[in-house]
């Protein structure tokens, strides 16, 4: 588990408001290991979900580079981007982004529909996964006929269908109440444990208690570190 | 991505909004529909039309004139070409040319007479070598015209009533010709004192001809050298074809397909040429601009209807939108968005099309049904015939050129919404509320 996996360096990412110059980020280093569960904190608009952008291969910098693996992210056009997305990447967000017409079974696999997963594979993987979440019971309804925290869970069962290398997750328990937050965040600790490496942007404190290692930001730049001592 | 899997999406995006896919549908339904039944129609006419030309004459008979005929003027006689017998031969020679005759009309007054019937029509004397090459088939008796017999027409019959029988009723008291002599009497009145003066001749009906639908059914054939001979007393001169030529000739092609050369041939012989085949050559071109215009009427509709699916499609798109960004969150390429899209518009297109091809066939079938009782009605009204009338004829092309150009048009209209998904920032699209 030693040795860097990720490796951001002299990343930039600017961009104007208006007539005004927004520096998302401003020369930001970070490098993440293999199995860690990383945190990144700070306020809004400090440049978290920029970084977490950049990493996921959503958004490109301005400066800097990004290498995954070895991998320069930073230097790859749109389709090398979309297969990086696809087989690095897993990405869980605030609001769940399922799609509303398809069953909890059939928004897990489709991801795999643009992997190019056979059929049979596809419908195994994501029963799979829906029942390590805990979800076995519920593949065949609608994002509606869902609580919050269910919905969460198929989006993170979505986020690993490919497995990624990467699960990205941005405020994934931005809008939840708090218990169900925290079963989230258990069910990404117990992925964590059996070695995803995981980085979540939030301002959720109770992430601090779960995550091996806590970044901090403010105005586009890293200002402290923790890690904890687990 | 598979062809089943762009399927699966396509028909579960679609179901999504279906009310705004039936109205956009519904608008390439009509564009295609309006094709359908237009061409239909359009097509219906000229195949009226070619079937009325048929009744001219033979697609593989050119009927010749003498050059002189129509120069005016007193050029004539040197420039001309004229149609004698030794023209003809160097005609009839052609590798395409299976036969070719004279075509000599009677110049004199006459009458036909069977017992108490009377009766006149057109006699024509050929050369009796070419009655098969000219399609004429007795079912009674024979085509193989001697001295002074004659084949008749199979309306010729028709052309008989008996002048003191006011309520002749020809149901019932038609002759049958075959084996009959009629009495030719002809009348010529003399150049110096303008007396009448008459002569009869005995015709023998050897065959009755099979009914053809044309100028034949109702003509008696004779043979040539008997025509020159009536001639000759009608006119008091006689034809010398060698030094005259004939009026007009008959060239019978082996191949219907190389009429219009053989009449080019004819012609460049500077002999005066006609067929059916190249009249309806020019007919056709003109049914060709017609269907074109009637076409376009629809097409213009179905443009209309491309522009409606475009709307639709781009609306779709700014609803769509995080999941545009979550399709390239989770891995897909442009390519893979792009298909999509557009296969979505081509599906409108389609199921338009479709829709559109049966309505079409539908409502070309009411008109034909509706339209063709009234014609029938009409001629019926006035005396003719109540033949069935096709006024529209859908050609096998029409339906599969329909659902094509339908699928075009959803293809070629997604293309624009497609691009615009393609564009999106995947960034700005997942927040998009």
């Amino acid at each position: 588990m030693s040795g860097v996996f990720i490796e951001a360096s002299g990343l930039k990412r600017h961009y104007t408001l208006g007539d005004q110059l927004v520096k998302a980020l401003d020369g930001v280093d970070l490098q993440v290991k293999r199995g860690e569960l990383l945190a990144l904190m700070g306020p809004s608009g400090s440049g978290k979900s920029t970084l977490m952008n950049l990493l996921g291969g959503l958004d490109t910098p301005d400066d800097g580079e990004i290498k995954v693996d070895d991998k320069v992210v930073t230097s790859m056009d749109q389709n090398e981007l979309a297969v990086y997305r696809q087989r690095e990447v897993g990405f869980v967000f605030q609001s769940f982004n399922l799609i509303p017409t398809m069953t909890a079974q059939q928004n897990v696999e489709f991801p795999m529909i643009f992997s190019g997963v056979a059929p049979a594979k596809r419908r195994e993987r994501a029963s799979e996964l829906l029942e390590r979440v805990g979800l076995g019971d519920r593949m065949t309804h609608k994002p509606t006929e869902l609580s919050g925290g269910q919905q969460q869970r198929v989006a993170l069962a979505r986020a690993l269908v490919n497995q990624p290398s990467i699960l990205l997750g941005d405020e994934p328990t931005g809008n939840l109440d708090s218990k169900t937050g925290v079963e989230i965040l258990s069910m990404l600790r117990e992925f964590n444990d059996a070695g995803q490496t995981i980085i979540l942007v939030t301002h959720d404190p109770r992430l601090e208690e779960f995550a091996k290692r806590v970044v901090h930001m403010l105005d586009g730049k890293i200002v402290s570190e923790d890690t904890a001592a687990i | 991505m598979n062809l089943r899997d762009i399927t699966s999406l396509v028909w579960s995006n679609l179901n999504r909004m279906r009310g705004r896919v039936i109205m956009t549908a519904l608008g390439v339904l009509i564009g295609t529909a309006a094709i359908v039944v237009l061409v239909s129609l359009a097509s219906g006419i000229q195949a009226n039309a070619t079937e009325s030309f048929s009744s001219i004459g033979a697609l593989n008979q050119i009927t010749v004139f003498s050059g002189a005929a129509f120069v005016d003027g007193g050029r004539e006689a040197q420039e001309a070409t004229l149609l004698t017998p030794r023209v003809l031969a160097d005609i009839e020679d052609w590798d395409e040319v299976e036969a070719v005759t004279p075509r000599v009309s009677f110049f004199g007054q006459y009458t036909l007479k069977l017992n108490r019937l009377e009766g006149s029509t057109t006699l024509v004397g050929i050369d009796p070598r070419a009655a098969d090459a000219l399609d004429l088939e007795a079912i009674e008796g024979t085509n193989r015209l001697g001295r002074l017999s004659v084949v008749v027409g199979s309306a010729v019959a028709e052309r008989f009533f008996d002048p003191r029988n006011p309520n002749f009723d020809p149901e019932r008291e038609l002759p049958d010709l075959f084996g009959q002599t009629l009495q030719m009497e002809m009348t010529r009145f003399s150049d110096e004192t303008g007396e009448a003066e008459s002569r009869t001749i005995r015709l023998r009906v050897i065959g009755v001809l099979e009914e053809v639908g044309g100028e034949s059914d109702t003509t008696i054939f004779m043979s040539v050298s008997d025509m020159q001979e009536l001639n000759t007393w009608a006119t008091g001169n006689r034809p010398n074809p060698d030094r005259d030529g004939y009026t007009q000739a008959i060239v019978i092609v082996a191949d219907a397909a190389d009429t219009i050369e053989v009449e080019n041939r004819v012609v460049d012989l500077g002999l005066f040429a006609f067929s059916a085949t190249s009249i309806l050559q020019q007919v056709n071109i003109f049914f060709v601009i017609i269907q074109a215009a009637f076409g376009g009427i629809g097409a213009i509709s179905l443009i209309v209807a491309a522009i409606g699916i475009a709307n639709t499609m781009i609306m779709s798109i700014l609803e769509r939108t995080r999941e545009i960004g979550l399709m390239k969150a989770v891995g897909a390429s442009n390519r893979d968005v792009l298909t999509v899209f557009i296969s979505e518009a081509a599906a409108i297109g389609l199921i338009g099309g479709i829709g559109g091809i049966i309505a079409g066939i539908g409502v070309a079938e009411i008109i034909d049904f509706i339209g063709g009782q009234f014609i029938a009605a009409q001629a019926t009204a006035q005396g003719g015939a109540a033949d069935p009338v096709s006024l529209s004829v859908t050609p096998l092309w029409l339906p599969i050129f329909a659902l094509i150009f339908s699928l075009f048009i959803g293809l070629l209209s997604g293309i624009y919404p497609a691009l615009r998904a393609v564009q999106l920032n995947p960034v700005s699209a997942l927040k998009y509320e």
